[in-house]
């Protein structure tokens, strides 16, 4: 079963510019996916192309449920948080979150705001106005809001703009959390190390188009046969002069490498040894996931 | 039942910021009253027996049953896309035709209940007796259904709040003053009263006031199917402009 299927998705504006062009991928039921791209890739006209918000070509399917055919009931099963910040200046926290379970038919879900509260450390706010909320604050408000009816799919939007180093790992623990509990969940962020820890699915995104899709199992094999990084110290600083061509620095006895890939690696090390030189030290530096997603893009 | 939720929604709103919605109302009518009702009571009314400050009861309590039908939906709706919030309500499962209608039936309640805190606030400078109820509650209902899908069609299509400003002051304005709310258009001078047998408002005002003091200057039943009618295209455009989509 699919929880999300985007199928030859396409939006053309009036003014002719082409923000998506025939997006396609799918997310199965439990995936954790990152969905990445520079500002203006299109993420956020998917999401709203998905929230039933924007008008597309193409086809879109959540849970199973064409948007196109039966858009309520496709929205029942989704909770998406948005990227620009939101609130209703006339209400509290709470009255924010019971409206908000109206608008999803859900109705006694006490317990579970409850813990949605605790969970966005939002439990000394619950009287406070939404206007009175800092930044932060606000934000994981529109979380909660997107959680208030448990929805099978969550998609979140730069869910931890704003949000300081320490509730945003609550936050985390609280996303992979649900995660764990058979969510699934949609994430687009600029703090690839968040992709990196919880995504098992990557999908990058540039000028519209889907330039690459793959599990994150797949992502590190292709870094194995990107550029790696080697440091290496050498005792008495002794160095084979046939490599100095790889060097990026020196420094000390400390020699730093660029290699193809890790089989190069290997070879340097075999080079080294047979040399007689005596490795006191080494440091391989594996290419990270922006290192992976800026090859994607060419640079 | 998120139909019921956001008509409840929108009632909390308005009911939160009373003084401005209510009360701001009332006491606006209750200095009209006072001031015209007092300073203009010699002028005639064209009604035999009624005499100006009671005539100008019906017209008061039904101008602020129009502006305060167009304020809610007008004003709810602009500010839900200034601050965003309206995002939530366009994402939830809840149909264009569910979100047009609680939109519209909660202006209506407020028109109403701002109507009816009017006319208790300001009965007593009259002296009349209720001449026809069903005209009096189907004059404001439909008056209140055409400003209301106004006011939908200004906060879709306006995207500030000056603009929003602009279309109340330019368009809402003048129709209301023209529609015989201060005076029996009778009294108009050939012109004025050409230009006002234009206005929408014009057939409102004289069936509401119908209701109260039993004499209209138009063929009743013409009025209550020109209100009908003109309620129709209003909220169709309305409901038109909705499910297009609203930019924010």
């Amino acid at each position: 079963m699919y929880a999300l299927e985007i199928n030859n998705v396409s939006k053309v504006y009036d003014n002719k510019f082409t923000a998506l062009d025939d997006v396609s991928f799918k997310l199965t039921s439990g995936d954790f996916v990152g969905l990445l791209g520079v500002n203006g890739a299109g993420k956020t006209t998917l999401i709203s192309a998905i929230s039933g918000i924007s008008s597309y070509h193409g086809q879109i399917k959540v849970m199973g449920i064409d948007l196109k055919k039966n858009l309520v009931a496709a929205k029942k099963n989704m909770g998406i948080v948005p990227q620009e910040i939101a609130f209703d200046p006339f209400t509290t926290v709470y009255q924010t979150l019971k409206l908000q379970s109206g608008l999803y038919g859900v109705k006694n879900n006490k317990s579970w705001l409850d813990e949605v509260i605790v969970w966005m450390h939002l439990e000394d706010k619950i009287d406070a106005n939404t206007r009175s909320l800092s930044g932060g604050m606000k934000r994981r408000l529109m979380v909660a809001q997107a959680l208030v009816h448990k929805p099978p799919l969550i998609i979140l939007d730069e869910p931890t703009a704003g949000v300081d180093v320490e509730i945003r790992k609550n936050l985390w623990d609280f996303i992979a959390g649900l995660h764990q509990q058979g969510h699934t969940i949609l994430l687009t962020t600029h703090y690839l190390e968040e992709v990196e820890k919880f995504c098992n699915h990557i999908v990058m995104i540039d000028k519209g188009k889907v330039i690459a899709r793959s599990s994150k199992e797949e992502l590190n094999l292709k870094a194995n046969g990107m550029p790696t990084i080697f440091e290496v110290e050498t005792k008495d600083g002794l160095f084979l002069d046939e490599l100095r061509s790889l060097l990026i620095s020196t420094e000390n006895n400390k020699y730093t490498l660029r290699l193809a890939n890790n089989d190069q690696m290997m070879l340097v090390l075999n080079q080294l040894m047979a040399g007689g030189i005596k490795i006191e030290n080494m440091n391989i530096s594996k290419p990270k996931l922006e290192d992976i997603f800026l090859n994607y893009l060419g640079h | 039942m998120p139909f019921i939720a956001l008509i409840k929604k929108e009632i909390f709103r308005f009911s939160s910021i009373w003084v401005q919605t209510i009360l701001g109302p009332l006491a606006t009518a209750l200095l009209y009253q006072l001031i015209f009702g007092h300073q203009l009571s010699s002028v005639s009314t064209g009604v035999a027996h009624i005499n100006y400050a009671t005539f100008l009861i019906p017209g008061l309590v039904i101008m602020q049953v129009l502006l305060n039908s167009f304020g809610n939906s007008s004003s709810s709706l602009i500010q839900s896309k200034y601050t965003g919030n309206i995002i939530f309500i366009l994402m939830a499962p809840i149909s264009s035709r569910s979100i047009y209608s609680a939109y519209l039936l909660s202006s209506i309640i407020r028109g109403l209940v701002v109507g009816a805190a009017v006319y208790l606030g300001i009965v007593w400078f009259g002296a009349f007796e209720l001449q026809h109820l069903w005209a009096v509650l189907y004059f404001a209902f439909m008056g209140a259904a055409i400003t209301a899908g106004l006011g939908m069609i200004a906060g879709i299509v306006c995207e500030k709040f000056d603009q929003l400003a602009g279309f109340q002051s330019f368009v809402m304005v003048p129709l209301i003053y023209l529609s015989g709310i201060f005076f029996n258009i009778q009294h108009f001078s050939p012109f004025w009263k050409k230009l006002a047998m234009l206005d929408p408002f014009l057939y409102i005002v004289d069936g509401f006031r119908y209701g109260f003091i039993g004499a209209a200057n138009f063929d009743i039943m013409y009025g209550a199917l020109f209100v009908l009618i003109f309620a129709i295209i209003a909220n169709g455009i309305g409901f038109g402009l909705l499910k297009r989509g609203i930019k924010f």
